[in-house]
């Protein structure tokens, strides 16, 4: 999508710069290291005899700096790779689901704003499906089944099976489900609803696709 | 010697429990179902997996977790086999002859050789671990803060050294994983460093997030970017038990390779990955006819594989015996190590013989377990690696949400591997390795930790890291292999052989 360079492999770009990338990670290292200075310049550094909180992240943070400003010395002296192409697309998707799971799996508040706890039966299918158009090739019919199966495989699997504390269904839903069912019981129950809906999904959009879903295409791309 | 059997015969007692059988069977099973994915290494695994074994008791959960490792392992060869896409560094070497073979038709042969090298090179250095385990650990004890900040420091400078790329910038990711590992509240004085205010991140930065943010969602970024073509075998598999002539060209490149793989292994910092290139070129130099490599040679596969494994597992002693983790899986094993209160060092086998022992004994029932489930389930594996990488990542980041989820319950949690795979992207894209950065932030905090104690008995005096001979041969060594790998014929010797 945005390019913020074009750069491929031997190319050598003209100008006193010979190594962009290592300008760029130079810059990284140095701000990093100026971060951790500011974040510890309160702290006390104490003696070598009895040393301080600050003591090993300032010296660390002055020697990261210092790798910093040689990778830019050299950046100007060494001929090395250019920055490769950056694609926006997979970060922002992937990064977007994953907030998206964040966001929901549980009550999250920031402020006075607190998103409703939606339980793995929403943040599942949010992830897969907004992460899933990382890439060009995205297809909904195909990362809905995938959703709606994978994620009751994933609620028996670490809820039922493993038996860690991960919240299933949305609270404020609970009342759907007769009061005397035990936890594992509405896992169950909403795990095999989902899976028969992915059968449905999968059944009823069969006819407009030609061929069969999930299927190696032989071009693959990784 | 005495002491050799009744250790190996208790360790056995442990591993060959029926739930202790079941979950080694399992973690290689998952580890295999995992590894094999195309573009899934055996960190990102490990570190997705990792949740799975919390439930479980600190032996059982351990014994999986190595199981996964080998499965992982085994899983990333399968995939070089027959896709031509190395999971990571050690099996680059695997697909260069591997693939070919499998392109002959003989891609049985090549998993079959494979497996049966690495079942081979497991025992044996299964054998060796527990010859060394405890000498080492006698050693260990006699450390003390001085000798181990020295020990960890050459470590360091070998993770330095065997990293790929720039030799400048593997130093740097060293340093701020250090850096990271500080961020939180200091032990000593109580006072919260670098922490924003942020209450999460007031014990620090947890390691199976960064693990899983480094490894598991910067790959997926990264995968995204390259449209490589998969290139998977469409020849028949072909018979997966090597015939005689098979094995009596591949039984001499095993029996090397497994020696080498031990030797390298056993060093700290990482010396593991050096294994299948070291006897990949040594079987390319002897062979009488060289031209043969890179054509399907079949000793490409077989001693490379055993060498792989055998470092594999060698690579446990520096982590079982010091406490120290060599490279960045068995630093995934500190993170669960410590997650089940066991610190690792040398006091895990004097305190808790049962685990020291039954993980040792269970290395052996892993690498049998690798033969008997992947033979059979080749054809499996090969559906497997058809499908296409839109439906899988999408799959494989829910598994990493919920994964990272289920270990606190924190959504700050998925949040942050959200940033560091950001960060871990950014990383990749300007050419830094995140794998040193992972084993400094492992080290950091056992680092700060002995330096302190090691100059509060110097009473603040530097000199004592050159004044007492154990701490200075170490860091002699680390001097002078630091010296040799920035001479610059070395420079170039040690980039041709990353890059062949």
């Amino acid at each position: 999508m945005s390019t913020l360079h074009e750069g491929s492999g031997p190319a050598r770009p003209g100008g006193p710069v010979r190594a962009p990338q290592n300008i760029a990670g130079g810059l990284v290292l140095l701000a990093l290291a100026a971060l951790a200075l500011w974040l510890t310049q309160d702290l006390d550094q104490g003696t070598l005899n009895a040393m301080g909180p600050a003591m090993l992240p300032r010296w660390l943070a002055i020697a990261v700096g210092l790798s910093g400003l040689a990778l830019l010395a050299f950046a100007f002296i060494k001929h090395g790779d250019a920055l490769e192409r950056w694609n926006l697309r997979g970060p922002v998707f992937v990064i977007g689901g994953i907030l998206a799971f964040a966001l929901t799996i549980r009550p999250f508040s920031f402020g006075t704003l607190t998103t409703p706890g939606l339980g793995m039966l929403f943040a599942g299918p949010l992830a897969i499906i907004i992460g899933g158009y990382a890439t060009p090739e995205a297809r909904l019919r195909d990362l809905v089944i995938l959703s709606l199966s994978l994620t009751p495989f994933c609620m028996v699997l670490f809820g039922d099976l493993l038996n860690l504390p991960i919240p299933v269904f949305p609270q404020a839903l609970t009342g759907l489900f007769p009061s005397d069912w035990s936890q594992k019981a509405v896992l169950r129950a909403t795990a095999a609803i989902l899976a028969v809906a992915a059968v449905i999904v999968f059944l009823a959009t069969r006819s407009r696709h030609r061929g069969p879903i999930d299927v190696a295409d032989h071009s693959g791309r990784i | 010697m005495g002491d050799f059997f009744s250790n190996l015969s208790l360790g056995f007692g442990v591993a060959l429990t029926l739930q202790n059988l079941g979950l080694a069977f399992l973690g290689c099973l998952v580890g295999t179902l995992i590894g094999v994915l195309p573009g899934v290494g055996p960190i990102a695994t490990i570190a997705m997996l990792l949740p799975i074994t919390f439930g479980l008791d600190p032996t059982g959960a351990l014994i999986m977790l190595a199981g996964i490792y080998y499965g992982a392992q085994y899983g990333g060869s399968t995939t070089a086999i027959l896709v031509n896409i190395p999971g990571e560094a050690t099996s680059v070497v695997t697909a260069l002859d591997g693939h070919q073979m499998a392109r002959q038709g003989r891609a049985g042969v090549a998993l079959g050789i494979a497996a049966i090298g690495s079942f081979f090179a497991g025992t044996v250095a299964t054998l060796v671990i527990a010859a060394l385990g405890a000498p080492l650990t006698r050693l260990a004890l006699i450390f003390g803060p001085t000798e181990y900040f020295s020990l960890m420091v050459m470590g360091l400078v070998f993770a330095v050294v065997l990293a790929r790329g720039s030799i400048l910038k593997a130093i740097a990711m060293i340093l701020v994983g250090v850096l990271l590992s500080t961020v939180g509240t200091d032990l000593e004085t109580g006072e919260e460093r670098m922490t924003f205010g942020l209450p999460f991140l007031a014990d620090g930065i947890d390691f199976a997030v960064l693990a899983m943010g480094i490894f598991g969602i910067a790959e997926i970024m990264r995968n995204l970017d390259h449209t490589e073509t998969r290139d998977v075998v469409q020849q028949a598999i072909g018979r997966l038990l090597p015939n005689l002539d098979d094995f009596k060209q591949a039984y001499k490149p095993v029996l090397r390779g497994t020696f080498i793989g031990a030797i390298l292994g056993i060093l700290p910092g990482n010396g593991a990955v050096l294994g299948p290139f070291a006897s990949y070129t040594l079987e390319k130099k002897i062979a009488k006819d060289p031209r043969r490599f890179g054509r399907g040679a079949i000793e490409g596969v077989a001693g490379p594989e055993s060498a792989n494994n055998a470092g594999a597992q060698t690579s446990f002693i520096p982590l079982l015996t010091l406490g120290i983790p060599p490279n960045a899986v068995m630093a995934l094993m500190v993170g669960a190590m410590t997650i089940h209160g066991i610190i690792p060092g040398p006091q895990v086998m004097t305190k808790n013989p049962t685990l020291f022992w039954g993980m040792i004994a269970s290395m052996w029932v892993g690498n049998l377990m690798l033969l008997v489930i992947n033979l059979p389930l080749v054809g499996m594996w090969v559906r497997l690696l058809k499908v296409p990488y839109r439906l899988l990542f999408p799959a494989i980041l829910m598994f990493c949400c919920i994964g990272i989820y289920s270990i606190n319950s924190l959504p700050t949690d998925v949040m942050f591997i959200g940033f560091f795979g950001l960060v871990g992207y950014m990383l990749i894209k300007f050419g830094f390795e995140p794998a040193p950065m992972l084993l400094g932030f492992v080290l950091g905090r056992l680092m700060e930790e002995n330096l302190r104690r090691a100059l509060i008995i110097s009473r603040g005096s530097l000199e004592t890291f050159i004044e007492r001979p154990v701490s200075a041969g170490l860091l002699a060594v680390a001097a002078i292999l630091l010296v040799i790998a920035l001479l610059p014929s070395i420079r170039k010797g040690r980039d041709e052989v990353f890059t062949e």
